[in-house]
C-alpha cells in the first residue's frame, strides 16, 4: 500500500455544488445513446446523472487527493442509492468522505462515500465509489 | 412480475471512439485513458477503454426500458472487464427476489462474445 493510504480513512473529501441543466442532462442523454423524451425534454434525470454532478462539481482530481497514480487507477464498483428525485433546476451540494481502505490481490481499494443534498435541504442520493489503484 | 422474470434484452450500437470523445464531455471525465490512444498505450492499456460509467448508463438505459426509473431506488454496479471501441453491448437482467415492497433484480452488460463487462444489482419499488 502506498504510503500514507490508510491514514487517509475519515479524511473529507472537497463539498462542491451543481445547478443540474437541462442541457447537461440531455448531453449525458445523448452520448449514451439513452433518448427518452424525459431525458431529452429536462424533465427527468438519467440513473447515472449523478456522476456528471461529480466530475463538473468538483474541480479536485480524487487521485491527486488519495495520491494515487493515474495511470494505474480504475474505477471497481459504482453504487447509487436514490433517497430522493434528482431534478432539472435543482441545486446539489455534495460531502464526501474516505470510507474505507484495504488492500487485497495486490491491489488498493478506497471506498468514497458521497451524499448529495437539494436546495431544501433534503438528502437525495447516496453514493459509494470503489477505486482501485493497480500496483 | 415474479422472481425468475427475465426482462426483454436492450442491443447497444457499436461502441466508438467518437462515443467515448462525447461521453467524456458530458460526463466530465476526462480521463485520457478514455480519449487519447497513445496515453491509454503507455498504462498499458493497449488502446483506449471505455468508461465504465458508460456501460452503466447502458445498464440504467435498460432499466428504464423494464421499469419506471422513479422507481429505481438502489442500483450498484461492478465493473468486471474493459471495454472497448468496437465493442457491442447487450444489457440483459432478470428478477432475483423480492421484498414487500421491493423488486431485487440483477443485470449485466455483455459483448458479443458473452464475455461480461459489468454486474449490476438494483432494486425496485413495487406499485
Amino acid at each position: 500500500m502506498s504510503t500514507g493510504l490508510k491514514e487517509k480513512i475519515g479524511m473529507k473529501l472537497e463539498t462542491y455544488t451543481f445547478k443540474v441543466e437541462a442541457g447537461k442532462v440531455k448531453e449525458l442523454a445523448l452520448a449514451i445513446g439513452d433518448l427518452r423524451e424525459e431525458y431529452l425534454n429536462g424533465e427527468a434525470v438519467l440513473p447515472t446523472f449523478p456522476t456528471v454532478i461529480d466530475f463538473w462539481g468538483g474541480g479536485a482530481s480524487t487521485s491527486d487527493l488519495l495520491g494515487l497514480n493515474v495511470k494505474k487507477v480504475l474505477h471497481g464498483e459504482q453504487e447509487y442509492e436514490y433517497l430522493g428525485e434528482i431534478k432539472p433546476g435543482d441545486e446539489i451540494t455534495v460531502t464526501g468522505v474516505v470510507e474505507k481502505v484495504y488492500t487485497k490481490a495486490a491491489m488498493n481499494f478506497v471506498i468514497l462515500k458521497k451524499e448529495f443534498v437539494n436546495q431544501n435541504g433534503e438528502t437525495v442520493l447516496i453514493s459509494r465509489s470503489t477505486v482501485i489503484e493497480r500496483h | 412480475m415474479e422472481i425468475g422474470y427475465q426482462f426483454e434484452p436492450l442491443h447497444k450500437e457499436e461502441i466508438t471512439h467518437s462515443q467515448l470523445v462525447r461521453y467524456a464531455g458530458a460526463s466530465g471525465d476526462f480521463n485520457p485513458i478514455h480519449t487519447v490512444v497513445p496515453f491509454a498505450e503507455s498504462a498499458g492499456l493497449g488502446g483506449v477503454i471505455a468508461h465504465g460509467m458508460l456501460v452503466k448508463g447502458f445498464v440504467g438505459q435498460a432499466i428504464g426500458q423494464w421499469f419506471s426509473t422513479k422507481d429505481l431506488v438502489k442500483f450498484s454496479t461492478r465493473f468486471r472487464a474493459m471495454t472497448r471501441p468496437g465493442e457491442k453491448i447487450t444489457v440483459q437482467g432478470s428478477v432475483v427476489d423480492e421484498t414487500a415492497d421491493r423488486w431485487i433484480c440483477q443485470a449485466e452488460a455483455v459483448n458479443e462474445a458473452g464475455e461480461v463487462k459489468v454486474k449490476s444489482s438494483f432494486e425496485i419499488k413495487k406499485r
